[in-house]
């Protein structure tokens, strides 16, 4: 898939991370558009949780660039990129409403305090989660929390929204629901979103490019379509198809089961 | 407020730390003369006194954890009424101080005490019965609590695994009960000794011609202003306390693995139901025993000669300036309680909620190192280490001797409360702009409330009943109204003691009240 330069949000440049004497990144450039939904694939430890915390600020890399909208970000403090993160479980304030949630942040941000109950009140309408807005985050159950986690989030208005494995501490059922979820919102809000994730099946699903990590390398960046039928290498033919085959395989069998029965 | 505010505060508190706990203790190190160490640990009355400590704090741990763990036993494990407020009124003799303990049993006991005269008996209390019986009264409420947690908390489910296996009821107590127990057991006779091996309070009026190494300290360092002595007695003092201290530590280092899964269930049994009351109520009039004398004899003329009413002895004591120390007394220990909570909360934030690096430990160490101090030696680190400065002499010192001397318990609550938050809560709110002084008063206070109540709770009342690490630094005008006790007590005013102890206790109860209304009140708001 081409990326236009005029379509760029982001933009890394070769980022390196030492730690400890090893190479936890190694020097990795990649671009995201604007609105684009990016999965960061690869097994613990492949460097890929290290590098969002680099992106949004929370660590600080050996060397290389980052850029949004073509400006070097990469010494501002994290609340100055432009960025948002989600986490799993969602640190949601647990003292808070649902609305105080999404409005904490706005009204000790200097430009946006005189707006932030409006701003708290659009977002949360958008999300749909208005009628919740006077509950605790331990009234919601873990879809909601998700959904006030996005809208505190989305309410600062930031150019790209990190997301660090929000989908796995949920059960089975939840994350089939919240995977449609996340993705109507990043479509209705335009939203570019980086997605880090260990499961080959949410990344299939969600991205519109998959970036396969391995040991501080990027081993292949695509669409999912171009990785299933071209894997780089053998590294992702093992990691990604192998995993997916193996689901599909036992899908089979276990529909032919049933037919069979 | 920015994280600049947060930054001033981490210093403010690790510069506090090593003035009042590391250069005091230093200070206690320096302060011992080489020639005087052979001289007095050889001397034969230091053997003696050595002997006198170990053999009466052995006796009266050994005793003292073994009531308790009945007690613990009968409240948590059968189907008794009124467990809620037994288990409040157990704890009862926290509320005030150990001395008061010993003036008690000489009211009860003494040659002239009530049950002496009563019932025609005579303890011989002075020596090793009355420190034994003084120091379980007062220690066995604390074995009480701790040992009530390890109840509290036990999973049935192994229980039920034994009754599958057909394990009896008394093999299920000596394979699972106890082996649980153990390692709280250990911590729980650690503090239990250590509480009593440096209390000199109840030894003092009770101890007779058997001398302990507390009250030797006391009495060469108040008396003889020999600190040389106190410093080396006040360093033997600290070598149980330090034992515990290391195995606590690495008792929290191993974690706590426990997952309860069940809560305990209580089946029939009657005869252990009828034993369970019988020792709840004796347990109980125990404790009301001496409550009741000191009630007595604040209001009777003159004890045991004209028992008639009268208010004379709480005039007298008011006259002899009581109104004026319980002043202090409140003041102590409202300050410490404030002081105290914002420290030792803040402290407790820095670790619980930040990176760990070098000097997160070292502060989380030196706060924990308040544990292995026993009062009366902290006190005698402070005389050392702050004689001629202005804080000397001050209601300023006894507050700041309060508050490390508490220090490491709340500080504990604390750090296990705010650490059980999300552990992405500071990396969401650094990227949102909402500095680390902001996450704490708008997110962690507010949702910490009934934690920080108990421990402006249990500041307030140790303040009210301590007498140990105060002794050395209060002066006729910033002594707290608890040490008017062994003053009085020298002055033969047996009524007075009796009407402070009293008072300390009526104090403590009125503010445990409103702490619990206060609470309860939160909790109503919260549902």
């Amino acid at each position: 898939m081409e990326i236009l330069k005029d379509d760029i949000k982001l933009s890394v440049r070769g980022l390196y991370k030492k730690y400890d004497g090893k190479d936890v990144l190694n020097r990795i450039s990649f671009d995201v558009k604007q609105g684009e939904f990016l999965s960061v694939l690869g097994p613990s430890g492949c460097g890929k949780t290290t590098l969002l915390r680099i992106l949004i600020g929370l660590e600080t890399q050996t060397d290389g660039e980052i850029l949004i909208d073509g400006k070097d970000v990469s010494k501002l403090k994290p609340n100055e990129r432009g960025m948002g993160i989600i986490f799993q479980n969602y640190a949601l304030f647990p003292n808070m409403t649902v609305f105080e949630n999404v409005e904490y942040a706005l009204k000790l941000n200097k430009e946006l305090k005189f707006q932030s109950k409006a701003i708290a009140e659009r977002t949360l309408e958008q999300i749909g989660m208005m009628e919740h807005k006077d509950k605790k985050p331990n009234q919601l159950s873990g879809g909601q929390q998700q959904r006030v986690a996005i809208a505190r989030t989305l309410a600062l208005n930031p150019k790209v929204i990190l997301l660090d494995e929000p989908i796995s501490a949920l059960d089975v059922t939840n994350r089939e629901i919240m995977k449609k979820e996340l993705k109507d919102i990043q479509k209705k809000f335009n939203s570019t979103m980086i997605f880090i994730t260990h499961e080959q099946e949410e990344a299939f699903y969600l991205a519109d490019r998959i970036m396969v990590m391995s040991e501080g390398n990027i081993e292949q960046l695509d669409t999912p379509k171009n990785i299933y039928d071209n894997p780089a290498n053998k590294y992702v033919e093992d990691f990604v198809l192998a995993h997916l085959d193996q689901k599909l395989e036992s899908l089979l069998k276990c529909t032919g089961k049933i037919a069979h029965e | 407020m920015n994280n600049r505010t947060y930054k001033g505060l981490r210093l403010f508190i690790v510069v506090f730390l090593f003035v009042s706990v590391v250069f005091p203790l230093i200070s206690l190190l320096l302060n011992i003369e080489f020639a005087d160490f052979g001289k007095v640990l050889s001397s034969p009355q230091f053997s003696d006194m050595m002997f006198n400590s170990i053999v009466a704090t052995g006796a009266s741990t050994i005793i003292s954890v073994t009531i308790a763990f009945i007690l613990a036993w009968c409240v948590n494990r059968s189907n008794i009424k009124f467990k809620a407020i037994l288990a409040v009124l157990f704890t009862l003799p926290m509320l005030i101080p150990s001395i008061s303990h010993g003036m008690g049993l000489v009211l009860l006991l003494g040659s002239n005490g009530l049950l002496t005269n009563l019932l025609g008996i005579n303890i011989e209390l002075y020596g090793f019965t009355g420190i034994i019986l003084g120091s379980i009264l007062y220690s066995f409420p604390v074995a009480f609590l701790m040992l009530t947690d390890i109840f509290k908390y036990e999973d049935y489910t192994t229980y039920e695994a034994a009754q599958v296996l057909g394990l009896t009821k008394k093999q299920q107590f000596t394979t699972i009960t106890l082996p649980n127990m153990r390692k709280t057991m250990i911590s729980v006779i650690f503090a239990v000794f250590t509480m009593i091996f440096t209390d000199y309070g109840v030894p003092l009026v009770v101890g007779g011609t058997v001398m302990t190494l507390p009250v030797y300290m006391y009495r060469e360092v108040i008396g003889l202003l020999n600190f040389s002595t106190g410093a080396i007695i006040g360093l033997v003092l600290l070598i149980p306390a330090f034992v515990a201290f290391i195995i606590d530590l690495k008792a929290e280092e191993n974690g706590n693995t426990s997952t309860i899964t069940k809560g305990y269930i209580i089946t029939k049994n009657k005869a252990r139901d009828v034993f369970s009351s019988i020792y709840c109520i004796v347990v109980l009039v125990i404790i009301s025993l001496p409550i009741l004398a000191f009630a007595l004899l604040s209001v009777v003329k003159q004890y045991p000669i004209d028992m008639s009413f009268s208010l004379e002895n709480i005039a007298q004591a008011f006259d002899l300036g009581v109104g004026m120390y319980l002043q202090n007394s409140l003041a102590i220990s409202l300050v410490t309680a404030l002081v105290g909570l914002c420290t030792i909360y803040f402290t407790a934030y820095i670790n619980a909620r930040s990176k760990k690096t070098f000097t997160n430990g070292m502060i989380h160490l030196i706060s924990m190192l308040s544990l292995a101090v026993p009062g009366v030696v902290l006190g005698l680190c402070y005389v050392l280490f702050f004689k001629g400065t202005f804080i000397y002499g001050t209601l300023a010192i006894i507050v700041l001797v309060n508050t490390i001397h508490f220090f490491a318990s709340p500080y504990l609550l604390a750090y296990n409360s705010l650490s059980k938050f999300n552990k992405n809560m500071e990396d969401i709110s650094e990227t949102m702009g909402i500095s680390k002084m902001r996450m704490l008063l708008d997110v962690y206070v507010p949702c910490t409330r009934e934690t920080i109540i108990e421990i402006f709770s249990y500041l307030f009342v140790n303040a009210m009943v301590t007498i140990s690490a105060v002794s050395f630094l209060a002066n006729f005008k910033n002594m707290p109204i608890a040490l008017m006790i062994p003053q009085f007590d020298s002055q033969s005013l047996i009524e007075a003691t009796a009407f402070i102890s009293l008072l300390i206790l009526f104090v403590n109860i009125t503010v445990k009240l409103a702490i619990y209304l206060l609470k309860r009140h939160i909790a109503k708001q919260e549902v």
